[in-house]
């Protein structure tokens, strides 16, 4: 019996020189955190195996969507090179390229706003951001009417800037 | 063989046939179990779980992508967009509430504020503004011309990169010297 018991014992030891434990790593991930914020509120949603949900059909979203910002897009073209050949513009195509302008940045400051602000973690303030923009909209159209009907309007105005 | 081996299979001999000598073991042996554990209510698991979430990696920092053409223009591209729509806001929504803050926001009184600057500033004024309006400008083409399906290569992203690139240093270069 203590035959055995030297000899397992003699085998532990030798065991331990053979596969030596593995080292416990310090930290969960050892690479540097290069975090540009910090972690967000985490929300749990269900479980697991939840299917995705899939959005109500709008005939506004999809393809139509994208087809209209490529419309205000490609609108935008002929509207940008006009003043350049003309050296300005009618009042009336002035009034559609600041139209045009504030459509096409609005559609960019919503893509920017879905993009950084999560709904699933931030909703309310998604919806802070959205009613934001909107009302920001109103106002720059109010503002560009403004400078359109009582100033020279916009390509005459930054004619004069870069002129001056 | 080695030496653990020969104690390994002695012992399990001794376990199979000699259930005597096995026994006369167990006195010594300690159980205890692999995990302690606590009860929790469902909100105390969940907060666990949030502050676990919490401590994972996140995400890698965009300076670890090797510096690309491809994906370096399609971040100016936003950021020219944005910096260019947010000088029309500005603009728009200053001119707007201009009259209740008392500001003088008319062509006339912006030009012979910008008349006054001496000419290096304004060349530099130029510049920054048409950087941005030449660069988005020329992209926005390039994206209208993907999206028709065209170009859509990595030699196409780079030929017409390029092209965008030099387009829009010769605009930026025309717009604050020669316009």
């Amino acid at each position: 019996m203590s035959l055995f018991r030297t000899t397992g014992l003699r085998a532990a030891t030798t065991a331990r020189f053979i596969a030596p434990t593995p080292r416990i790593a310090a930290a969960f991930h050892t690479s540097q955190k290069r975090a540009i914020l910090p972690v967000g509120p985490q929300v749990i949603d269900g479980t697991v195996n939840d299917p995705a949900p899939v959005p109500a059909p709008n005939p506004t979203h999809g393809s139509y969507h994208w087809s209209f910002e490529r419309l205000v897009t490609i609108g935008l073209v002929p509207l940008t090179i006009a003043p350049f050949a003309a050296g300005s513009l009618h009042p009336i195509t002035d009034a559609v390229l600041g139209a045009t302008l504030v459509l096409h940045s609005h559609i960019g400051f919503q893509a920017c706003i879905v993009d950084y602000i999560p709904k699933r973690l931030y909703p309310k303030l998604l919806k802070a951001a959205r009613w934001a923009l909107n009302s920001a909209t109103v106002l720059v159209l109010y503002g560009l009417y403004e400078f359109e009907t009582n100033d020279v309007g916009i390509t005459e105005g930054v004619k004069k800037l870069w002129k001056a | 063989m080695s030496l653990s081996r020969t104690a390994f299979r002695a012992a399990s001999q001794l376990s199979h046939r000699q259930p005597a000598a096995a026994s006369f073991l167990l006195p010594r042996l300690q159980t205890r179990s692999a995990a302690s554990t606590t009860p929790t209510t469902a909100a105390e698991a969940h907060s666990l779980l949030v502050s676990q979430r919490q401590k994972r990696p996140i995400a890698p920092h965009l300076s670890i992508y090797q510096p690309q053409l491809t994906w370096y223009m399609s971040s100016a591209n936003r950021i020219t967009g944005v910096l260019l729509s947010g000088t029309v806001y500005l603009f728009g929504i200053s001119y707007a509430v201009a009259p209740w803050l008392g500001l003088h926001l008319e062509s006339a009184t912006i030009a012979a504020a910008v008349a006054a600057l001496p000419v290096a500033v304004k060349l530099a004024i130029k510049a920054t503004f048409a950087t941005p309006f030449a660069f988005h400008c020329f992209n926005g083409v390039r994206h209208l011309i993907w999206d028709t399906a065209k170009e859509l290569t990595i030699k196409g992203v780079y030929r017409t990169g390029y092209v965008v690139l030099a387009s829009s240093a010769f605009a930026v270069t025309y717009l604050t010297f020669f316009a």
